[in-house]
């Protein structure tokens, strides 16, 4: 009985029932599509992880390698599964091209490397450990489309030749995110190439399970082992692989929330008004005795059927869509192990998706039982709820409009000029980097003088790196990366704070104070080693804190007087600003040409294309989401409306009727309900608009604290924000209601004088 | 004749004080009374469609006001039937489905039997040939004597009936007066509400009620054809001693 209820049900109401299937198969896509590729890229970052043994702590270090110290400190602890020391050949961008495509413009550490010998493993594309034979070279993948290399393609080095035998997925360095990326080459090439660069040590361990990686971190720096370079963690490496690709998911699964948030909504309503149609029915079938649980039984029967439908289409697509998406992850990090728990997972979610739908439903459905028999009978008094029609109109475009600002505002926020500030550099047009370089020192300092004669250059700041010992005022110690310099010719974006001016001002990097339990007012202690083997302490007060992305995001900022440092700085850089934007490109050509030949160590980059080459990818990805975001919330709108349209129409049918006999058109009538319907969609809107500047800012904000950015604040683009979207929504919607509102011509005058039977 | 429907000072809010009276099984019984008089309240009450405030509902041996919400729908879905004044029919059924409609959520093993009892009713009442049509293509009077059909389909022990002709005409409230004097003939109980005097002259006993109280009580015997006019006549004259 009940399926002959529904399938006539079905019939009589072709829209409103195709509008809830769409709904319920939208839902069940995206739920089942976010948490498909969730569970996707975090199995297949750890499939890699595991095949490729990533080390669980790593320290870089350029210069002389006690290894007999190091070997020592192994000996003393029985945390430590397995150690090496691989070398990394830092090759100059500008020697480097594949094929006919140059390096130059990469901002990339690029170097040759041999296989790990017994952990840190390269692997192929089937994630099998490679082994390069003379005169070949692998290649990261990430490099593949970006510069379009294939397999026999010839990569050169100055003069020297390598051929492309394929990719390797490198566990540690695949994300854009890493700043270096390294290319398998056979032992043998490698000492052979090895006049081309400067050499750089990984330091790698992997522990023992169980064992505290932080732990072992500190010990490791207390015991003054080589540490002249960044320090990187197995978490850091998992954080940064799963990054790129996982803001992109991140924002589907909030898109997938609200269009469930939508779809509640709108089934709500349409059951609210079916409820009210049905009101005499129901109230017979109650008179008759029908229990209230078999009233019930009758629309949940109706309701289920659509889920299963929607849940199987939406199952369908997301399986189409996965494909498609998941392309990136499946390259980079290669398939998943438990391929078959990633689609339950898939379709645990999409059911997920229809359970929370059908457990609205019978929430709605309850309040049919507070109604008696009589009252739904005799259409007096009650509990029964009316329903307000346009209500939905306003709440669906306030939520599209914020479903479509906060990707937007992402987008905008990421490729901004001053997004840098917030990754701990800052805002100039260039940045030049000295590293890698037997006499850093010196080099900055000619650097420093062309620049200086520049008259083409408005401002420049240089800054010194140095590791400092720190004692904290609860006498515990750490070693801090501190780079020195004039922090405010281009400050960085602070959290907390300000930047240092004096000698006696340190800032930290958020990770940094987190880790050091320090706040904004509080005084560490700085040991600087002089020349003699003396040492000078300087007393400082924290004065900002500030999100970086840079060296495992473990940074500090001071202003102390090096000029007499023993020790030579790790790396220094120098921030340009230049009179004219537009000459920047040739400006960093000229100097590239003058100071990156050979091996200097020097990188001269805009830092517009330093950004791009961190985050362009993950802001392809959320451009990419942003327009699938505008589509479908177009989409919404447009069958939100029709159907909405529809309902109030048919509610008020008895009303038109009645407007008509007493003289009205219809086209009066339809400007009525039109001027109604834009006075909603544009309450919506700027609902909207608030929801997204207030909360879409940390929404967005917590996404891009995950990549090291925070403290940020949302860069609107008003033609876009206050122009483009709403507009349309507006557009949209006021099509959608033309539409629908034609049903108006159809209605007769005489209707309102006939009672009784509807 | 026995006593199938007991009722003892019911009341209900301040519609209905302290009214009292029975119903013999195999009876016809019309309420009558003005507007407002609690004519439906009481029907509503002595149903248990309502829950009355204090007082005595007996069917048979079963007590009804003290009976639980589904214990009362559990009691009018097996014991009792239906008619109303609108003729309320779920609209994706047809009339033959609408009609066994309540009996299979009763009892769904017997199937097959109620849509052969079904199929019987409406060709008793001579709109078998309605059997398969939506609600919204059938008269006004057809589609209430569908819905006495579906009254009758659990063979209850009594039928309540509101206002059952109140949105008919003349000649369709005739049809469905015919229909219920048939079932009557056959045994069946009914306590119809009605304003209509022509309608109740049909009725073996009317029931005058005024602000909530049984003012009167005529006996006019069971019905037949031939002396309906006379029936009406005497009806209205007694009617005319309320000031109706």
């Amino acid at each position: 009985m009940n399926r002959k209820i529904v399938i006539n049900d079905f019939k009589g109401n072709k829209l409103i029932t195709v509008s809830t299937c769409i709904f319920m198969a939208v839902t069940a896509m995206l739920l089942g599509l976010s948490i498909f590729l969730f569970s996707s890229l975090a199995v297949s970052i750890d499939t890699l992880m595991n095949i490729a043994e990533t080390p669980h702590f790593l320290q870089m270090h350029t210069g002389e390698l006690d290894e007999e110290e190091l070997e020592n400190f192994i000996a003393s602890r029985n945390d430590v599964e397995k150690s090496q020391i691989s070398r990394f050949l830092n090759l100059q961008n500008s020697c480097l091209s594949i094929g006919d495509k140059s390096f130059e413009a990469n901002m990339q550490d690029n170097g040759l490397c041999c296989q790990g010998e017994c952990f840190d493993y390269l692997v192929d594309g089937n994630n099998n450990v490679i082994h390069a034979e003379t005169g070949e070279v692998y290649v990261p993948v990430a490099y593949k489309n970006e510069y379009e290399i294939e397999q026999g393609d010839t990569m050169r080095i100055g003069t020297e030749e390598l051929t492309v035998a394929g990719f390797l997925r490198d566990s540690q360095m695949n994300s854009m995110m890493a700043s270096s990326k390294r290319f398998l080459v056979s032992d043998e090439d490698y000492e052979r190439l090895k006049y081309l660069g400067s050499e750089e040590y990984l330091i790698e361990f992997r522990l023992k399970e169980g064992s505290d990686v932080n732990a072992f971190a500190t010990d490791y720096k207390d015991a003054g082992l080589p540490e002249n370079g960044p320090t990187i963690t197995y978490p850091l490496i998992r954080i940064m692989n799963a990054l790129s690709d996982g803001v992109m998911i991140l924002i589907i699964l909030l898109v997938s929330i609200v269009v469930l948030f939508i779809s509640v909504l709108c089934i709500r309503y349409i059951i609210l008004t079916q409820l009210e149609k049905d009101r005499r029915e129901i109230g017979m079938l109650k008179a008759v005795g029908i229990s209230r649980k078999d009233i019930q039984s009758l629309y949940i029967s109706k309701y289920l059927i659509l889920s299963m439908i929607g849940c199987l289409v939406g199952i369908g697509l997301a399986l189409v869509l996965a494909g498609q998406l998941g392309l990136g992850i499946k390259e980079m990090y290669g398939e998943a192990e438990n391929k078959v728990l990633i689609y339950i997972f898939m379709v645990l979610g999409a059911l997920l998706a229809e359970a929370i739908i059908l457990l609205f439903i019978r929430r709605i459905l309850r309040s049919t039982e507070k109604e008696s028999a009589v009252s739904a009978l005799t259409g007096k008094g009650g509990s029964h709820k009316k329903s307000n029609l346009w209500r939905p109109a306003l709440i669906i475009s306030a939520a599209a409009v914020f479903m479509i600002l906060v990707p937007m505002g992402m987008k905008n926020t990421m490729s901004a000029p001053e997004f840098v500030t917030y990754m701990g550099i800052g805002n100039s047009h260039v940045r030049i980097d000295v590293r890698q370089n037997d006499d850093i020192g010196n080099t900055t300092l000619n650097l420093t003088n062309r620049i200086k004669d520049d008259d083409r250059v408005e401002s420049f700041s240089v800054m010194r790196t140095r590791s400092y010992k720190v004692y904290l005022q609860d006498g515990k110690t750490y070693n801090l990366m501190l780079e020195n310099g004039d922090h405010g010719v281009f400050p960085v974006n602070y959290q907390e704070g300000k930047y240092p001016e004096r000698e006696d001002e340190i800032a930290l990097s958020g990770l940094n104070a987190e880790e050091m339990n320090v706040r904004v007012g509080d005084k560490v202690t700085v040991l600087k080693e002089v020349d003699g083997g003396k040492t000078e302490t300087y007393s400082c007060t924290v004065c900002g804190i500030y999100s970086d992305i840079t060296n495992g995001g473990k940074t500090a900022k001071g202003c102390l007087d090096d000029s007499d440092d023993k020790t030579p700085p790790m790396w220094s850089i120098i921030y340009v600003s230049l009179k004219d934007e537009a000459i920047s490109g040739k400006w960093v050509e000229e100097y590239q040409n003058d100071f990156t030949s050979g091996s200097d160590g020097v990188k001269v980059i805009e830092i517009s294309d330093y950004l791009h080459g961190i985050y362009g990818q993950t802001i392809r990805n959320i451009q990419d989401a942003s327009v699938l975001t505008m589509a479908l919330s177009g989409i919404i709108i447009m069958v939100v409306i029709v159907l909405l349209m529809r309902l109030i129409i048919w509610k008020e049918r008895k009303d038109s009727s009645l407007k008509k006999a007493l003289g009205l058109s219809s086209s009066e009538i339809r400007t009525d309900y039109l001027k109604k319907l834009v006075l909603y969609v544009f309450s919506g809107v700027v609902i909207g608009e608030l929801l997204g500047e207030l909360l879409g800012q940390r929404i967005a904000g917590g996404l891009l604290s995950l990549m090291g950015a925070s403290g940020f604040k949302f860069v609107i683009d008003p033609l876009e924000s206050f122009g483009l979207v709403p507009l349309l929504i507006m557009i949209t919607a006021v099509m959608a209601a033309v539409l629908s509102l034609t049903e108006i011509k159809r209605i007769r005058a005489s209707e309102c004088l006939n009672s009784g039977l509807e | 004749m026995s006593s199938l429907l007991r009722v003892k000072s019911i009341k209900k809010d301040n519609i209905l004080n302290d009214v009292s009276f029975e119903v013999m099984s195999g009876e016809m019984i019309a309420v009558m009374g003005p507007s407002g008089s609690g004519k439906s309240t009481l029907l509503y009450n002595v149903s248990g469609m309502d829950q009355a405030d204090g007082g005595e509902v007996w069917l048979g041996d079963t007590e009804i006001v003290q009976l639980s919400e589904d214990g009362k729908a559990k009691l009018r879905l097996n014991r009792m039937g239906f008619v109303f004044q609108q003729m309320n029919m779920i609209s994706n059924l047809n009339i033959l489905d609408n009609i066994v409609f309540p009996a299979v959520r009763a009892d769904k093993r017997h199937r097959a039997e109620y849509y052969e009892r079904a199929r019987k009713l409406l060709d008793d009442f001579h709109i078998a040939d309605i059997a398969e049509r939506r609600i919204k293509e059938v008269s006004g009077g057809q589609l209430q004597r569908a819905c006495i059909c579906r009254s009758m389909i659990m063979n209850p022990e009594i039928i309540f009936a509101d206002e059952p002709t109140g949105a008919l005409n003349r000649t369709s409230a005739a049809e469905v007066m015919d229909a219920f004097r048939k079932i009557n003939s056959e045994g069946a109980t009914i306590m119809m509400v009605t304003h209509d005097s022509w309608i109740a002259s049909k009725c073996e006993r009317i029931i005058y009620l005024l602000d909530g109280q049984i003012r009167g009580e005529l006996r006019l015997g069971k019905s037949t054809p031939e002396i309906d006019k006379a029936r009406e006549q005497k009806l209205v004259h007694w009617l005319e001693g309320f000031g109706w």
